[in-house]
């Protein structure tokens, strides 16, 4: 497979006439755009487009997901198959990104969830969405008595409705760089270098029901066995986010169509390691479910053959079950195995961090600890509603003092832990 | 036989073979460990929900009742969950106001719902929809 990213790097936004792009700016048409989402009947009168870019005194929240828009100018299927596009096979051919350019949802669905994004300030320095030009939908259902799995639908879908729409008008525009991403099939990738160990990556994705969903080709993950998947399909966006709890450690559709992991391992193809197939699993409820994903993704790993798992959890507390029996389980088979995560130690980072643990899991990389505290200092706007920093998870009553600043775990910070990698802050080996 | 182990009345009413515990989240995974001690095995993992303890009001677990030796797995998963709780400030439903309180329970009800439903003991329709609390003016 061969997927060429056509980049249009976007440094600013403007409202505008028309929606395109021109000389780093994408200029969005606002009354185009309401109109396209406002189709959905789900969706209220007061809705509003906003703009939030890097450096600006603006906080948004609560924000539920991240997309980056991606249109597919040549190859089969479309953005984000099965869920916006009809269910064809993506990740070959041209795919246009609209890069440093994200739409953010953001409005109230339950009262103890979604995150914040400052564009300055500390808290900007913990999610990577305080760097991208931002365009803000801001929602709401239009029956206050609609139930969640219908409105969390519609904010889904205009979030992925939105970025398509944006990347699509720029169809036209000659790209300002484009990268090629090349996958061999298993069996050319098993004869090739034959020297080098041969490694997969065991993708879990968060699927304990509503607010808990992730969707591939629009299937609930929840409901398929562990499968292979190339990951040139998950920059086309296979992998949509229907996870809006946790914001620090949720996997948003941006980070999603933007994995780190699945970057470096491309990039680290042939050099450091065969990369051989990536498999996605679940993170399911009952214990059944979990032990039958977790030996079931470990037995694809061996019947590939697979020297090594790179493994990355979304979420914590079940899904550390998950990890652990994914981890132990590819272990006894003789897979080596590194683990992604983040820490749930306390805020004083003194308490056990996960939640289980295996003698096997004994090369962990961690995203940093979801409980340490900090403190937001007031913002010139907020775009959305600033009183459910009371409510979020990370806050609690009194996070939202009366000058207009917040105190929270870092939990409350959209991709402040990412457990893909997906973050600003890190350390090297030099 | 199946039972549910739950604080969350909401969800109890719905269920035939359920347990109903007047008390804190901590308060149900105790009495799921007494539980496990006396030999009944867990069927659905305690720390469902990707919430911190202080955000988890209700808990609900699914166990197989049986009598008998103490069974390793169910044992260390539910010691796991109870230390978690015990490290964290809880919040109880009692302190709740109503649309808060409505609103956790119904999370804790949908993450349980596939379970229940896979294991035969809930219909669909035995869940009411839940309106969208958060947005009724304050």
């Amino acid at each position: 497979m061969r997927l060429e990213l056509h980049r249009l790097n976007v440094k600013s936004l403007k409202f505008s006439d028309k929606t395109g792009f021109a000389d780093g700016t994408l200029s969005v048409n606002k009354a185009e755009l309401l109109s396209l989402i406002a189709e959905d009947p789900l969706l209220g009168k007061n809705l509003d487009v906003d703009i939030a870019m890097p450096g600006e005194k603006v906080r948004v929240m609560p924000v539920k997901d991240v997309i980056e828009p991606r249109w597919k100018i040549e190859g089969s299927g479309q953005v984000f198959p099965g869920m916006l596009s009809d269910v064809e096979t993506v990740g070959e051919g041209k795919t246009l990104v609209l890069t440093g350019c994200a739409v953010l949802t953001a409005g109230k669905l339950v009262r103890f969830q979604e995150g914040i994004i400052d564009m300055s300030g500390p808290g900007a320095d913990y999610t990577p969405y305080s760097k991208t030009c931002n365009v803000v939908l801001v929602l709401e259902p239009s029956d206050p008595n609609m139930d969640k799995h219908d409105y969390e639908k519609a904010c889904r879908m205009a979030g992925l409705k939105a970025a398509a729409y944006l990347a699509k008008s720029c169809a036209e525009v000659k790209a300002d760089t484009v990268d090629v991403y090349e996958q061999a099939n298993i069996r050319e990738g098993m004869n090739s270098f034959p020297e080098l160990p041969k490694v997969g990556y065991l993708y879990m994705l968060q699927t304990q029901g509503l607010l808990h969903d992730t969707y591939l080709y629009g299937v609930d993950v929840k409901r398929i066995l562990p499968t292979i998947i190339s990951p040139l399909e998950v920059m086309d966006g296979a992998i949509v986010s229907g996870n809006c709890v946790s914001a620090c450690d949720k996997n948003s559709t941006y980070s999603h169509q933007n994995n780190p992991v699945i970057a470096d391992m491309l990039k680290r193809h042939g050099k450091d390691f065969n990369f051989v197939a990536c498999i996605v699993t679940n993170e399911n409820v009952t214990l059944a479910d979990k032990r039958r994903s977790s030996s079931y993704a470990t037995k694809l790993a061996a019947m590939l053959g697979l020297d090594g798992l790179v493994i990355t959890e979304e979420g914590f507390g079940n899904p550390d079950a998950d990890l652990i029996m994914n981890c132990w389980k590819a272990e006894r088979l003789g897979i080596k195995t590194a683990l992604l995560t983040d820490e749930y130690a306390g805020q004083d980072g003194a308490s056990q961090s996960l939640a289980d643990s295996c003698p096997e899991g004994n090369a962990c990389v961690t995203a940093g600890n979801a409980n340490e505290v900090i403190h937001l200092p007031a913002m010139e706007k907020v775009i959305g509603y600033a009183e459910e920093a009371n409510v979020i998870a990370g806050g609690w009553n009194g996070s939202l003092a009366d000058d207009g600043s917040i105190t929270v775990e870092l939990q409350a910070i959209t991709g402040a832990t990412s457990e893909l990698g997906y973050t600003r802050l890190g350390a090297y080996t030099l | 036989m199946l039972t549910l182990i739950t604080n969350n009345s909401d969800l109890f009413s719905n269920i035939k073979n359920a347990e109903l515990i007047d008390g804190s989240s901590l308060d149900v995974l105790i009495r799921v460990r007494s539980l496990v001690h006396l030999g009944s095995k867990i069927i659905t993992h305690p720390l469902c929900g990707n919430l911190r303890p202080n955000h988890q009001p209700f808990r609900s677990v699914l166990i197989d009742s049986l009598k008998g030796p103490a069974e390793m797995e169910s044992l260390s998963i539910i010691e796991e969950a109870v230390h978690v709780y015990e490290s964290c400030k809880l919040i109880t439903p009692n302190e709740l106001d109503e649309d808060t309180r409505a609103d956790y329970a119904y999370i804790d009800s949908e993450l349980l719902r596939e379970s229940l439903e896979q294991y035969g003991l809930i219909s669909h329709q035995n869940l009411d929809a839940a309106p969208l609390l958060s947005m009724k003016e304050e």
